[in-house]
């Protein structure tokens, strides 16, 4: 007899107190991510950058070997706090972290939005901290895949391949740096887009607003800079904060004389304006007034 | 009792949208009737706690609906009136999804998404994404998510709206088989009438943010308005004119039946005394039932 005819049936089990919703929220926003045309292709394309650090990281151990080939890049191939600021700090890999952000979070609050999700959400046991720290945690994912992952990659590969733990003993905090920044670029870009995601009913206007908002930012920063040659004006630019901030992390040099404590006030200030305006946005319920 | 709620207000800014609702529901399916505007979604808010309200206190399934909404949304499914649904999903993905949102394992999460997919009727369709379902589908979705963790009670808001007349049928029986169950209860919010009066055994109106009228569906058509149908030879016009004056509601058909909903201050036999005063002879007198349709009317004051 099919189950339609036989009516409805009980179900024989217990529903758990102690599960943690936000987990859930994360693993089905990474699997629609996933499923997503091109989402793999952009992420694999991501991580070229980590893979061809971690080759210099391998070559710079077998000089002798590639002399021939490398001859004059010696001093690029130096692993030293610098060379990791180069990956860090490279626009190409914030770019394809923008493009990641643009696959897998521009919809994440917009769809809810737009079809009406968010009744449903919160007609189960879920506070609205569940909800975001769920899509915020599907973002993080990704990004600390193309950040944590590869920082971690980068330490074995330097202790593989030099077989000493110098590279540790004059560099002690550099893990620490990697973790700490790493976090810190993941939670800032998923509050980022979470923030411009909840702003409206549609994905493509997220989109926009995502890559929009960064790149005007640097914009800005390159007129006014380019007028007054003030580098204060680098604090307008995520970009410039970030690569200021990644300088800092790295005890690298920053590229504008600017403490690094005002970058990171900058973009401290967005992501708690982003956790603010998200807690007004999400609501169970629509409430007309 | 399921629910009890007393003396709840709400407003939305200046406007009031509930104003000292005091109500008991008891077991079964009952039917939240209701004009636009008069509080029945808002109300369902409330009782999942929502929405918080400015007075007043009450129990949903013993869980207090000030205190304990998490206790009040395991053991109550609630499907919405809006058409909800999560793009990039199909069926199957969707209803487990939410099933795991309630506490249920991810394996006993997807397995029960089966069974209810199948007895909603989705079996077939249970594997296509969401965007490509018709509205008839989207609200067996909605009923299905809705029930994917068994819960104790349904909320059912608008449960047939955007349904062909084909849908609307096969959704109403698939709630007369969920309230057959004696441990499931329902509450469906609705203003067609027709859906209740099928579906359901007690009712609540609500009119402007108040209860109007609440009980056993069967016990306020006998006992709140009594409606004669009688045929009368000769002049009526005066004979209605005196049962209006004694506050009757009076419609007349084109058949020449003269309908009399009778108030609590007037007794039957009083009609033939104002017949035989207006000159006409009574030849056709029976009770009617009362419809839904005119308890409502009559509750909320609208023809």
């Amino acid at each position: 007899m099919a189950i339609a005819e036989r009516g409805y049936m009980h179900w024989q089990g217990t529903l758990g107190t102690g599960r943690r919703p936000w987990r859930v929220i994360a693993g089905q926003a990474v699997r629609l991510a996933w499923k997503r045309k091109y989402f793999k292709l952009v992420l694999f394309g991501a991580l070229v950058p980590a893979v061809v650090f971690l080759a210099g990281i391998y070559i710079s151990e077998r000089m002798e070997d590639f002399k021939e080939m490398f001859k004059g890049a010696e001093s690029f191939l130096q692993t030293n706090p610098a060379y990791f600021q180069a990956y860090y700090g490279s626009s190409f890999l914030i770019f394809m972290m923008l493009m990641i952000m643009v696959g897998s979070g521009a919809g994440l609050i917009s769809d809810d939005l737009r079809h009406n999700a968010l009744p449903l959400y919160f007609s189960r046991p879920l506070r609205k901290r569940d909800y975001i720290g769920g899509k915020f945690a599907s973002l993080a994912f990704f990004l600390l895949l193309l950040t944590l992952a590869p920082g971690v990659l980068f330490i074995m590969f330097k202790l593989i391949f030099s077989g000493s733990f110098k590279f540790l003993a004059d560099y002690p905090w550099l893990p620490f740096s990697f973790v700490g920044w790493s976090v810190f670029l993941s939670s800032f870009f998923s509050l980022y887009t979470l923030l411009l995601s909840s702003l409206g009913r549609n994905r493509r206007y997220a989109s926009i607003m995502i890559l929009a908002v960064y790149f005007l930012s640097t914009v800005f920063f390159g007129i006014f800079y380019g007028i007054f040659r003030e580098p204060a004006f680098c604090l307008l630019s995520i970009e410039m904060n970030l690569r200021q901030l990644s300088a800092a992390f790295m005890g690298a040099k920053p590229q504008f004389d600017v403490p690094w404590v005002y970058s990171f006030l900058v973009l401290s200030g967005i992501m708690l304006v982003s956790i603010l305006v998200l807690r007004k946005k999400i609501r169970g319920t629509e409430v007309i007034r | 009792m399921n629910i009890e709620l007393r003396n709840v207000r709400f407003s939305y800014g200046p406007v009031q949208a509930l104003d000292g609702v005091t109500l008991q529901i008891g077991e079964g399916a009952c039917g939240l009737l209701g004009p636009n505007g008069a509080g029945k979604s808002t109300l369902l808010k409330i009782l999942l706690g929502f929405l918080r309200p400015s007075l007043g206190d009450g129990l949903v399934l013993g869980h207090d609906i000030l205190k304990d909404s998490f206790g009040i949304r395991r053991v109550v499914g609630y499907m919405p009136e809006d058409d909800c649904f999560i793009p990039g999903l199909d069926a199957v993905a969707f209803t487990a999804h939410f099933g795991e949102l309630s506490g249920m394992p991810r394996a006993e999460a997807m397995k029960r998404a089966h069974d209810v997919l199948y007895y909603v009727g989705l079996g077939e369709a249970r594997y296509r994404l969401l965007e490509t379902y018709s509205a008839g589908m989207k609200q067996r979705l909605k009923l299905a998510q809705a029930l994917v963790h068994d819960p104790k009670i349904l909320f059912l808001d608008e449960p047939t709206a955007n349904l062909d007349p084909q849908g609307r049928t096969e959704i109403l029986e698939l709630i007369s088989d969920i309230t057959s169950k004696k441990d499931l209860h329902v509450l469906i919010s609705s203003h067609i009438l027709t859906d209740i009066e099928q579906t359901c055994t007690s009712l609540v109106i609500l009119n402007k943010g108040k209860v109007a009228a609440q009980g056993d569906l069967a016990a306020l058509r006998e006992v709140r308005f009594s409606l004669y149908e009688m045929k009368v030879v000769g002049e009526s016009g005066a004979f209605l004119e005196a049962l209006r004056r004694r506050e009757c509601r009076v419609e007349t058909t084109e058949d020449g039946v003269i309908k009399v909903y009778l108030p609590q201050t007037v007794e039957r036999r009083d009609l033939f005394g104002l017949a035989g005063d207006a000159g006409v002879q009574v030849r056709h007198f029976v009770k009617s039932r009362t419809s839904l349709e005119d308890l409502f009317a009559r509750t909320v004051g609208v023809d």
